[in-house]
């Protein structure tokens, strides 16, 4: 498995598709610490994540839309489904190598805590709180990418599908309140006021969870008729 | 080494493998045969473990591909058709990917890819990206990939589909190197390929195995017939009536007519009869100047076309 995580990640910045979203999350994330910063005269850290996650929505598929549709396409599959590792472990190798990426992203960010340190005394443990609560989010997002990848070959659909749902989750709870317990980022949201809730948590893991159960169900089928 | 029992496969209502049945043995060369969407494929991503079978047993050097797959796997190396690769990768960092992959000891790794870069001509460009490398080299890297973790069993795909003479040449003397040393299914469209690397042939068709047999085996049961081939110059037209004057001769079918003005005719004799000596003197008799004599031999191409048509009469 780790053979596949290294292959993987390293993939990431042999394409642009690495520097692409850690260069796109960070303009974004700029702007906004800008606005936050200079316009609302603010220090805290974690405001800047409640933006921040909305980032997420539209360029996790960037990391996760080729996992699986791009290699169908080439063929490479073939030499990772015939090679003597099994379908559970090649998706969570390239989970784990996905959200490292997230993870990477993350630190780069606490550039910008050290900024803040520099104005203000921004709260240490909610900040880490958020980073927690961000990467877990990110890895829901991330579970839900590569499923969308492990159903197709093409894999701006698997990019389209990916954005599409999570356009849905955001605005689900516009159109009616008993949804606001499904929308990811509503889940998340809890974590930029400093809580830990463990059910949001839990809920955000079992999503995480059912997603790559999903994918390897979906791999394992496709063997049968494929 | 290779056992397939009874393995059966259907894509929904499709039959694509219909019970077939057989078994590779240590050190043999086997050549896959068929028309385009026979089986062969399936056959081998079933071997493989790519995919799996509606029904029936595949074995793999004393491993069930369904309930020991990892063991099984270990022992094949796999060259896919359309030679499949990391193209952002180095050829070394390839070839080192496979071994992790095949969960190659980490002590023997960096020396088994280097004998395996080596083995397979690829030491120029071992440190070259496989995307900027030719259809010939690219083919090497992939067997390279196959060849890595020193598989028992070797499955090779098409593996000289696109390539320039000079490459197939290449390719075939090291498939028929590796063949010393491990067991290979070859599938192929070349017949003569076969012909030349393999020492078992087996025949699919709409997903039925129709002939297992060596070459020279399966040749000389379409050679049924016993003809020969004669090119004459024959300027008073006295062919028309040689049948008569040559014992034993069956009958006489005009072939083609050069541009030499000579002509080409198939002379069809009777059973154990050789026509050549008693040809090449009555037609000197008769005036007809012979170019070129030659005894009708089947090749494996013969063998399958007739092997197949004889499938889809059925």
């Amino acid at each position: 498995m780790g053979a596949i995580i290294k292959k993987e990640f390293k993939s990431y910045f042999l394409s642009p598709v690495g520097y692409v979203f850690i260069g796109l999350f960070l303009i974004m994330f700029s702007i906004f610490f800008y606005t936050d910063v200079v316009s609302y005269g603010r220090t805290n850290f974690e405001y800047i994540f409640y933006s921040g996650s909305t980032i997420l929505t539209f360029i996790v598929p960037i990391l996760t839309m080729r996992t699986f549709a791009e290699e169908r396409k080439t063929g490479v599959e073939q030499l990772l489904l015939t090679s003597p590792t099994s379908i559970t472990k090649i998706v969570i190798a390239k989970f784990i190598a996905a959200s490292l990426i997230i993870l990477i992203t993350e630190l780069c960010t606490m550039l910008y805590f050290g900024i803040l340190c520099f104005f203000g005394m921004p709260h240490i443990q909610t900040a880490l709180i958020t980073l927690l609560g961000f990467f877990i989010l990110g890895m829901a997002y991330i579970s839900f990418g590569i499923l969308a990848s492990s159903i197709t070959e093409n894999q701006i659909i698997a990019g389209v599908i990916t954005i599409g749902f999570f356009i849905l989750m955001w605005f689900l709870p516009d159109f009616n309140s008993i949804f606001s317990n499904f929308s990811l980022i509503n889940i998340y949201t809890k974590f930029p006021e400093g809580q830990i809730d463990i059910a949001n948590t839990v809920t955000l893991i079992t999503f995480t969870i059912m997603c790559l159960l999903l994918t390897i169900i979906f791999m394992q089928r496709r063997k049968s008729v494929r | 080494m290779i056992e397939v029992k009874n393995v059966t496969k259907k894509y929904g209502n499709v039959l694509a493998l219909d019970n077939i049945s057989f078994n590779i043995k240590e050190g043999e060369i086997i050549g896959l045969l068929g028309p385009n969407g026979a089986g062969k494929s399936t056959t081998m991503n079933i071997i493989t473990g790519y995919i799996e079978q509606t029904s029936g047993e595949v074995t793999v050097a004393g491993y069930n591909m369904l309930k020991k797959a990892k063991k099984a796997k270990r022992e094949i190396g796999y060259m896919p058709e359309g030679v499949p690769l990391y193209t952002d990768l180095t050829v070394k960092e390839f070839v080192t990917y496979m071994a992790e992959l095949k969960k190659v000891d980490k002590k023997t790794r960096k020396e088994q890819v280097k004998k395996v870069i080596k083995e397979t001509g690829l030491e120029d460009v071992q440190k070259k990206l496989i995307r900027n490398l030719s259809r010939g080299y690219k083919q090497r890297v992939s067997m390279a990939g196959a060849l890595v973790g020193d598989p028992q069993i070797l499955i090779l795909d098409e593996p000289t589909v696109g390539l320039d003479p000079k490459q197939v040449t290449e390719i075939r003397a090291l498939i028929k190197k590796f063949g010393e040393k491990h067991t290979v299914i070859l599938s192929s469209h070349i017949l003569s390929e076969v012909s030349q690397i393999c020492n078992k042939v087996i025949i699919i068709n709409k997903g039925k195995i129709v002939a297992i047999d060596t070459p020279e085996n399966l040749e000389a049961k379409v050679s049924g017939s016993n003809s020969i081939y004669v090119t004459v110059e024959d300027k008073e037209n006295k062919m028309k009536g040689i049948k008569s004057k040559i014992k034993g001769l069956k009958s006489i079918k005009l072939i083609k007519k050069n541009e030499d003005k000579t002509k080409e005719y198939m002379l069809e004799a009777e059973k154990d009869v050789d026509l050549r000596k008693t040809v090449f003197e009555k037609f000197a008799k008769e005036g007809i100047t012979i170019f070129e004599m030659k005894k009708a031999d089947a090749t494996l191409e013969d063998a399958f076309m007739k092997i197949i048509e004889k499938g889809g009469k059925k």
